[in-house]
């Protein structure tokens, strides 16, 4: 290659074209096709280097077309099942749902992996109608979508573990303000700066964990580009009726990852925004102490917004009592705690099962989370698998957990297999903290790359009966 | 932005609670807080048409102390929270608070930003120069040199020149009173709320039990009301104006710029629509959205 460079007087970089023109001879395709695209790409830097590109496409062709041996391979038709598929990556998918979903506010610092989400949102700016606002830090960008939520909008931000971990503080204000909050936590490996533009599942326990003091909260994971939309209406939906923080994570796999993706049901989403009083009639009845009333059922108590005609109350940091006010005396604060909290129970209840891929009754139970409900399933409908009673459980929603069909399932499998990109096994930990169980084998990666076809079937492989 | 007007009109009685106020004897927090209310008033709102967000310090205990939909928040963040919720919907005159140890140290990005956007709100900077919730220790605007809580031996730290910092920003709105001038704060806070963009209202206020430099007496003696000639729409004058405090402290309206459209006026993505951000939540059709990718 590099002579034919010399020899055309071309510049190193269009080895790329020439590359590219072996394979498109290859694949049997005709030159002017590849020459109209040429000129598609770099038509504005002139004739002179589209002559050059095209010169050395002819070479490459010419190249090919000498070597005997060489047959060209015969494509497929192109199959017109495909034709109305999207090809989107998962931040494109997850930022469609978002949209979808009614968020009408989106505020976000850059940072990778979460900043292409925020580029196609801003994008997408002047047909949504959306208010974008690139903050001046994490901090800020949590504050906006609070202030945004407690106004009565759809808001939501994202962003990756360092920049989450400046916006915890507001988490937990929003855990006792009781105002609806989504961020989107993507998920690279840590820690500190660690493998910036790489792929990890590390921040489990921190999502599960983080933030001072003790408050309800949901974590969801989002897994490809089918759920990257199905789940963005639930985060919200979820937030609005259990008046809390809700952390979607993703992770650089999917935010990246390219998928075909079958057009998205848009039939299918539901706008649940649970004890949200707006009509002028139910307004007028309310006292400010229906706001934090300590008495309601499972501690969801009426939310109505600044602005409308009703009696007013503080949305208030400090603990307070059941309009606002501060208050500290002892029993409230247990009162006041134990309202919120019994919101975990409610969560949990309300919140769908794992779902199971694969028999009912698994001799092999895989469990995992996330990105690697690709190739997991990939492994289960490959040959060797099927028939094999090898079983995958995959968690979307995390905390807080449910675990009675995980139980179900794990006592009759005789093999219990974690599979997660992380060191710790940080889904086992929460496992074996809420339930008892303790994984026999556990499938752990932590070198930045997601987990592979590949290495997962030959690691499954291994333990199959 | 027009505020919504009710002919009726509410009282002082509306915007008061029967909650016990825990401020000191004498804190500057009771003249400001009269002033708020006798705005609002003064404006006609109604406790439910506003916000008005606290941040953390002693002003923070405001937040339950008027009857109106308020919010208390972190320490340092109220500007940011206050934007977000101004620009959800516009149509709510949203008010934030905050002291001087919040807004020049531990928030002071936030205050630069807020400047520089020019969100549509009100910002009221309770300027006791000090800490004096958590008893007395030295903010950025605490004057060199005094003894403090946890600085004996004064700060080694220059004081942050704190109206001249404000106006390096281009600000859009800038005013200054005295907590002990409550008919000049209620003035200042009537304007604030009608201006385009952010107003930043700059309260010098005396802080009895922990500030014995800036006390109440120096207050009354160096403030000096601008006189009508003042000519509000000149920015070098008006910095001048607000940064020299040798002979006397300027205050009353000291810059107003009407023509820098706010951050939300200048969101194109807005242009057009009658409906806030709070009305248009539903399902939304991605359909044709959708195609772009096919």
């Amino acid at each position: 290659m590099e002579e034919v460079l010399r020899k055309l007087r071309a510049s190193p970089i269009l080895g790329n074209i020439y590359i590219t023109a072996v394979v498109w001879a290859l694949l049997g395709q005709g030159a002017d096709a590849l020459k109209e695209l040429v000129r598609e790409q770099f038509g504005h830097k002139g004739e002179e280097i589209i002559r050059k590109n095209y010169e050395v496409i002819d070479e490459a062709v010419a190249y090919i077309s000498r070597q005997e041996a060489v047959h060209p391979l015969a494509l497929m038709k192109p199959d017109v099942k495909w034709r109305n598929h999207l090809y989107l990556t998962g931040s494109q998918a997850m930022g469609l749902g978002i949209i979808h979903a009614g968020c009408r506010l989106y505020a976000s610092y850059p940072m990778t992996p979460a900043s292409p989400l925020l580029t196609y949102i801003a994008d997408m700016q002047n047909k949504t109608g959306m208010v974008i606002k690139q903050a001046e830090d994490e901090i800020t960008a949590a504050q906006v979508v609070s202030g945004a939520m407690l106004m009565g909008t759809r808001a939501a931000t994202a962003t990756s573990g360092g920049g989450f971990d400046l916006m915890t503080e507001t988490l937990s204000l929003n855990g006792l303000l009781e105002n609806p909050f989504v961020v989107f936590l993507f998920q690279r490996p840590g820690p500190a700066t660690g493998l910036p533009t790489w792929t990890a599942q590390g921040d489990l326990l921190l999502a599960t964990g983080c933030a001072h003091g003790e408050f309800p909260r949901l974590v969801m994971a989002v897994s490809g580009s089918q759920d990257a939309f199905d789940l963005m209406p639930e985060a919200f939906n979820y937030a609005e009726e259990f008046q809390t923080v809700v952390i979607v994570l993703s992770d650089k796999q999917i935010a990246e990852g390219l998928s075909t993706q079958s057009p998205y049901d848009q039939k299918r989403a539901e706008i649940r925004r649970g004890k949200l009083i707006t009509s002028p009639k139910a307004l007028a009845k309310l006292t400010a102490a229906d706001r934090y009333d300590p008495k309601a059922v499972d501690g969801l108590s009426p939310r109505w917004l600044p602005g409308t005609q009703a009696a007013t109350f503080c949305s208030q940091g400090d603990e307070h009592d059941a309009e606002g006010k501060v208050n500290e005396s002892g029993p409230n604060a247990a009162e006041q705690m134990e309202k919120r909290m019994a919101k975990v129970e409610a969560l949990r209840k309300a919140l769908p099962e794992p779902e199971l891929y694969g028999s009912q009754n698994p001799e092999v139970l895989v469990v995992s989370w996330g990105s690697n409900r690709g190739p997991l399933s990939d492994v289960l409908k490959s040959d060797a698998f099927t028939g094999r009673k090898v079983s995958y459980l995959h968690y979307s929603y995390l905390w807080p957990l449910k675990t009675e069909k995980l139980m179900k399932l794990a006592k009759k499998a005789k093999k219990t297999v974690l599979v997660e990109c992380n060191y710790q096994g940080q889904l086992g930990m929460l496992i074996a903290q809420e339930c008892g169980l303790h994984f026999d084998h556990r499938i752990l990666k932590y070198d930045g790359r997601p987990m592979f076809f590949d290495e997962l079937f030959e690691q499954l492989t291994a333990l199959l009966p | 932005m027009s505020i919504p007007l009710d002919t009726s009109g509410p009282s002082m009685k509306d915007y008061a609670t029967e909650t016990l106020c825990t401020w000191c004897d004498n804190c500057g927090d009771y003249g400001i807080w009269t002033a708020i209310k006798q705005a609002l008033t003064g404006l006609k709102l109604h406790p439910w048409q506003i916000l008005l967000c606290f941040d953390v310090g002693c002003h923070g205990n405001t937040s339950d102390k008027i009857t109106a939909y308020t919010f208390h928040g972190l320490h340092g963040r109220v500007i940011p929270f206050a934007a977000g919720a101004k620009l959800a919907n516009p149509r709510v005159p949203v008010m934030a608070f905050g002291g001087d140890g919040a807004s020049f140290s531990e928030g002071v990005g936030h205050l630069v930003h807020a400047i520089r956007s020019n969100y549509p709100i009100v910002f009221v900077l309770h300027n006791n120069a000090n800490y004096g919730l958590t008893t007395g220790q030295a903010s950025a605007l605490t004057w060199q040199g005094q003894s403090m809580n946890s600085s004996p031996n004064g700060i080694p730290e220059r004081t942050l020149p704190s109206m001249d910092f404000v106006f390096s920003l281009e600000p859009t709105f800038v005013a200054r009173s005295f907590s002990g001038n409550i008919p000049q704060m209620t003035e200042i806070f009537k304007v604030a709320i009608g201006h385009r963009g952010f107003a930043f209202v700059d309260i010098l206020q005396s802080c009895p039990t922990y500030n014995k430099f800036a006390t109440h007496k120096y207050l009354l003696e160096h403030c000096k009301p601008v006189g009508p000639d003042h000519d509000t729409s000149d920015f070098k004058k008006a910095r001048a104006l607000a940064v020299d405090t040798s002979k006397h402290i300027a205050t009353g309206l000291l810059y107003q710029n009407k023509d820098v459209p706010s951050y939300y006026e200048q969101l194109k993505s807005r242009q057009g629509l009658k409906t806030t951000a709070v009305e248009e939540v539903k399902r939304i059709d991605v359909g044709e959205w959708m195609k772009e990718f096919v």
